[in-house]
């Protein structure tokens, strides 16, 4: 191959080769100053979402249902909430994330977490939600609930993930993880304070 | 520094260049982002802070980025910005972040900040490809800003998340072929008042020349 060729082809390389890995380190120093542990931001969320305190996750391994999952389960120190972190799969950009919270038996929120869809906002438009939020999960039907036109990957995909977390709450999953420890802690802690 | 320039620089991308009216760039996030003024507001900052530091590298390595690659070497240095972007609204706005998490990604394709790095920091000192991309944003931004106020107004009878007494909301306003009826009536009017400020200034010009220009002036105009 003809020398200046190589040498034009050659830097072409390096001076790409030499940007890429300056924006790899910069996202790499961005990424620790912005790092937040998912557990952690899990528990922020939940608080923020319900307005309880949430001090100890029941269930920090999850179950899968389907193509639904359960990641996180939660129940707030006064018991009153039991709070789902879930994925569904099946939207029209991969997994989407759904924070669900249940009280007394009923779906009291449910609100959208990671997630790459685009059409999102018709589920809204739609009243999507209220087919599942203020009902009684015992006899909750998620997965046959009608999808929104326009949106039918998007409202699959959020399908997936309540059902992931309706799925658990019936099966009384975890419940019997919030447990004495939990308890106990709660005990002692409320002692010390007295 | 050129004063003059610096003026034309930050008010070319406000208003004779503005990016959404004037140049129709980015139309994708223009109707998907407009549907409340927060979203449209948060999606104009996001693009305005990756239009200025894409801006400024692309200026800073002009001389060293090869003419060969010079795209894939603007695209590594946008989409560096923008998932700084996605992590610091991820860190700091979640739930801002959850609805628009798509768009932001897609930042990376907007037309606006690609044919600003090719078209003005590719040949521009980096201090002027700042202001580019600070008067560019700004445009952008406003423009998004404008069609949100009016989108938001129409389809959810509020202003900026607050609901105004006395206006329902209305039905299927919110769809995205309102949006393209808002754009473009906005677009129509943006660019009526530009051209009677235009013809004013003009005028105004024609009047203060002295008699013997003024008609020489008219002469070329009745040739």
């Amino acid at each position: 191959m003809d020398k200046a060729k190589m040498r034009s082809m050659l830097r072409c390389v390096l001076v790409l080769a030499a940007i890429a890995l300056c924006s790899g380190l910069l996202l790499g120093a961005f990424n620790v100053l912005t790092y937040v542990d998912p557990l952690q931001s899990t528990y922020e969320r939940f608080a923020a979402d319900t307005g309880a305190q949430f001090s100890k996750m029941a269930d920090e391994t999850g179950k899968t249902y389907g193509d639904g999952s359960v990641v996180y389960y939660a129940v707030s120190n006064d018991g009153a909430y039991h709070a789902f972190l879930t994925e569904g799969k099946g939207g029209y950009g991969g997994t989407v994330q759904a924070y669900v919270y249940i009280k007394e038996g009923k779906i009291e929120k449910i609100v959208i977490g990671d997630n790459s869809e685009t059409f999102l906002s018709k589920l809204e438009e739609a009243d999507f939600y209220a087919n599942f939020i203020g009902k009684e999960v015992g006899s909750l039907d998620v997965l046959n609930t009608d999808a929104v036109s326009g949106a039918t990957k998007s409202s699959t995909a959020v399908k997936n993930a309540v059902n992931a977390a309706v799925q658990y709450y019936n099966e009384g999953n975890g419940q019997e993880v919030l447990t004495q420890s939990l308890r106990e802690e709660m005990i002692a802690g409320g002692e010390s304070n007295g | 520094m050129d004063k003059r320039k610096v003026k034309e620089t930050l008010l070319g991308g406000l208003i004779r260049n503005n990016p959404t009216f004037v140049l129709v760039l980015g139309t994708c996030p223009t109707i998907a982002m407009t549907t409340s003024l927060s979203q449209a507001f948060a999606m104009g900052i996001a693009t305005t802070f990756v239009l200025i530091f894409s801006n400024l590298f692309v200026s800073l390595l002009r001389s060293v980025i090869p003419d060969k690659v010079r795209i894939p070497c603007y695209i590594v240095i946008i989409s560096t910005f923008v998932i700084i972007v996605q992590m610091v609204m991820r860190r700091f706005l979640p739930e801002l972040y959850s609805t628009m998490q798509a768009f932001i990604a897609l930042i990376v394709v907007n037309c606006i900040i690609l044919a600003r790095a090719e078209s003005f920091a590719s040949c521009n000192k980096p201090l002027y490809s700042m202001l580019d991309g600070v008067s560019m944003g700004l445009g952008f931004t406003a423009a998004l800003c404008l069609i949100g106020i009016v989108r938001e107004f129409f389809a959810g009878g509020a202003f900026a998340g607050m609901k105004i007494p006395g206006f329902p909301a209305m039905e299927g306003v919110g769809a995205s072929a309102f949006g393209f009826i808002t754009f473009g009536c906005l677009m129509a009017l943006f660019n009526f008042v530009m051209q009677k400020i235009g013809e004013r200034k003009e005028r105004m010009k024609k009047q203060s020349l002295p008699l013997s220009e003024g008609v020489a002036e008219l002469g070329k105009e009745a040739e």
